[in-house]
């Protein structure tokens, strides 16, 4: 009977974790509302991490099937308090280009360029973020709206038509996928446990991206956690990518050997059929 | 099926890209050109970044005159010393191509010069076409047994020095007429990923005044090196070949040009040449309606850079 009891135990205490480490679990029911007893544990901390998370995939891999990618994000925090993800790809300088109609054509005629504009920014919070961010973060949780203004622009340009360029430059990336939403929504349950889905497009820049997870009380960082999310081509796609990039001579005669190889067999096979 | 394309980083349909290079392969097969001028801005229409569009569709053009100069070959129909003079001006050509192409896409204005060029040279060539077919349309209707013109006509280019005698040809001419040509078809070869050929066998026909018999083999042989060179120097400038994309391109063409020699021997010439002005027309006019249209948004990203 005393058995029993702490298999029991063992199993309420530790159900909870064990659910939050394994990839894609449909959300479990509400645990007891009694807290979870601890069990005596010598040599490690007492406290638990306030916020731990986790992904579905340790990185996205990008095959020669590759159609983009969902990933769920999820973990635990401790109650009570609001849960902010933000994703970012590698900041690059992008040169967004502007169409004017010239003698009747469209053609480009402007251009202005970005410094530090991230591939990818998906920002996902569990409260509407005006009221999560309203006593401010010290700059450290930044909205799409936001982190764009923050993005520095090269060289001098007026200003309204500064805004124009940076408008176009979200609504290109939008188009894209690559800033997925304003803002995403991240599912509490059980008062407890958070998860959200990170959309990938297919046509995703590689780099290591950063997966960050905040955990607010009453407008204040209590908790942050980071890791990085590798996104990388692998396998073949990886190999003649990096051939390309690398040996563009030899890759160059590759391809040439390649074309001359399959029109003379294919040529030679097709006439006789 | 989708199948992701490593150098162009998108994914995309492969039954889509079989399908682009099927309509190119029936279009080499039924009028001996390649069909590069109709599959480049295919690709670009369907979200192909224009540089690899390119450069990928170059890749393509070997595979297609491989094969098609394998039959002309054998049956003795190409003019080896014209096609080596034409050669010395497409390898010139095609190169200061690249060079151009680079530029123009580091300044953002290479999409814009590939949809006019197409527009002029596709109106211009499917123009001269269509009233060409109609005309011998209504001449053979009129008087089915109409007697054969001289050979070739004599124009002032014909008094260009350096004459050179191409005894296959039966011509002696300049050898500055046909590097010239082979120098305009190697630029226009590497800025728009197409072999030339549909610019080449008319340039033959009329201007240098080549029997029509060696023509389509002897342009063969001058897209075959020029599409090699302009695959070479894309990808070991720009890195903008994507061998995946070229691949499905080629299989689907190897399918679709025997098809269309079939097709081709039943019809008639210039009925041929009549659908096929009218499809050039027609490629013509839809690119001509892009650059013409309001675009969706007008802003675009020209170039993306990690800086270090």
């Amino acid at each position: 009977m005393r058995r029993l009891a702490l298999l029991l135990a063992l199993g309420l205490g530790l159900g909870a974790p064990a659910f939050a480490q394994g990839p894609r679990v449909e959300p479990a029911p509400p645990p007891p509302a009694m807290p979870a007893p601890r069990l005596p544990d010598p040599g490690a901390p007492v406290t638990p991490p306030d916020l731990v998370m986790d992904l579905s995939a340790a990185r996205v891999s990008i095959t020669s099937a590759f159609q983009g990618e969902k990933l769920l994000l999820f973990g635990m925090f401790d109650p009570p308090g609001e849960v902010v993800v933000v994703v970012q790809g590698p900041p690059a300088r992008e040169t967004v280009m502007r169409k004017e109609r010239f003698l009747g054509l469209w053609l480009n005629t402007g251009r202005q360029a970005f410094d530090d504009v991230p591939a990818y920014y998906y920002i996902a919070a569990s409260q509407p973020l005006q009221r999560l961010l309203a006593r401010g973060t010290g700059g450290e949780i930044l909205s799409l709206a936001d982190r764009l203004a923050s993005v520095r622009s090269v060289g001098t340009r007026e200003d309204s038509d500064l805004t124009r360029f940076r408008i176009g430059l979200t609504d290109v990336k939008r188009r894209e996928g690559l800033y997925p939403a304003d803002i995403g929504q991240v599912t509490i349950q059980a008062n407890r446990l958070f998860r959200v889905d990170l959309p990938f497009p297919s046509r995703l820049p590689e780099g290591v991206y950063d997966v960050r997870a905040y955990l607010l009380r009453d407008g204040k960082i209590v908790a942050a956690i980071s890791r990085p999310l590798p996104v990388a081509k692998v396998g073949f796609n990886a190999q003649l990518a990096g051939w390309a990039n690398r040996e563009g001579e030899l890759y160059g005669l590759g391809a040439i050997l390649m074309a001359l190889l399959v029109g003379w067999i294919g040529g030679t096979v097709m006439r006789r059929l | 099926m989708e199948i992701y394309l490593p150098i162009a980083g998108q994914s995309i349909n492969v039954f889509l890209l079989l399908g682009l290079g099927g309509m190119a392969g029936l279009l080499a097969g039924m009028f001996g050109v390649g069909g590069g001028f109709l599959a480049t801005p295919m690709l670009i229409f369907v979200g192909i970044p224009p540089a690899v569009a390119v450069a990928s569709q170059a890749n393509q053009v070997i595979a297609n005159s491989v094969s098609s100069l394998q039959v002309q070959w054998r049956r003795g129909n190409v003019d080896l010393r014209m096609g080596l003079v034409l050669l010395l001006g497409g390898v010139v050509g095609s190169s200061a191509g690249v060079v151009l192409f680079t530029f123009l896409k580091r300044i953002g204005q290479i999409d814009f010069v590939i949809a006019v060029l197409y527009v002029v040279m596709l109106s211009t060539i499917g123009g001269l076409m269509s009233f060409e077919s109609l005309r011998t349309y209504f001449r053979q209707k009129r008087h089915p047994e109409a007697p054969r013109g001289k050979l070739h006509q004599h124009y002032l280019v014909h008094r260009l020095p350096w004459k050179m005698r191409f005894y296959k040809s039966k011509l002696y001419i300049s050898a500055l007429l046909p590097i010239g040509l082979g120098f305009l078809i190697g630029v226009l070869s590497a800025l728009l990923g197409v072999g030339g050929g549909f610019v080449l066998v008319p340039a033959m026909i009329y201007l240098l005044g080549m029997p029509t018999s060696v023509v389509i083999g002897t342009s063969n042989f001058q897209v075959l090196f020029v599409a090699a060179n302009v695959t070479f120097l894309q990808s070991a400038t720009n890195g903008t070949v994507d061998v995946v994309l070229a691949l499905l391109l080629i299989l689907g063409g190897v399918v679709g040009a025997p098809i269309g020699s079939r097709l081709a021997a039943r019809l008639p010439g210039v009925v041929l040449r009549g659908m096929m002005a009218v499809l050039i027309l027609a490629v013509a006019a839809e690119l001509l309606i892009e650059l013409l249209r309001a675009p969706g948004s007008p802003y675009s990203i020209g170039l993306r850079e990690v800086l270090k």
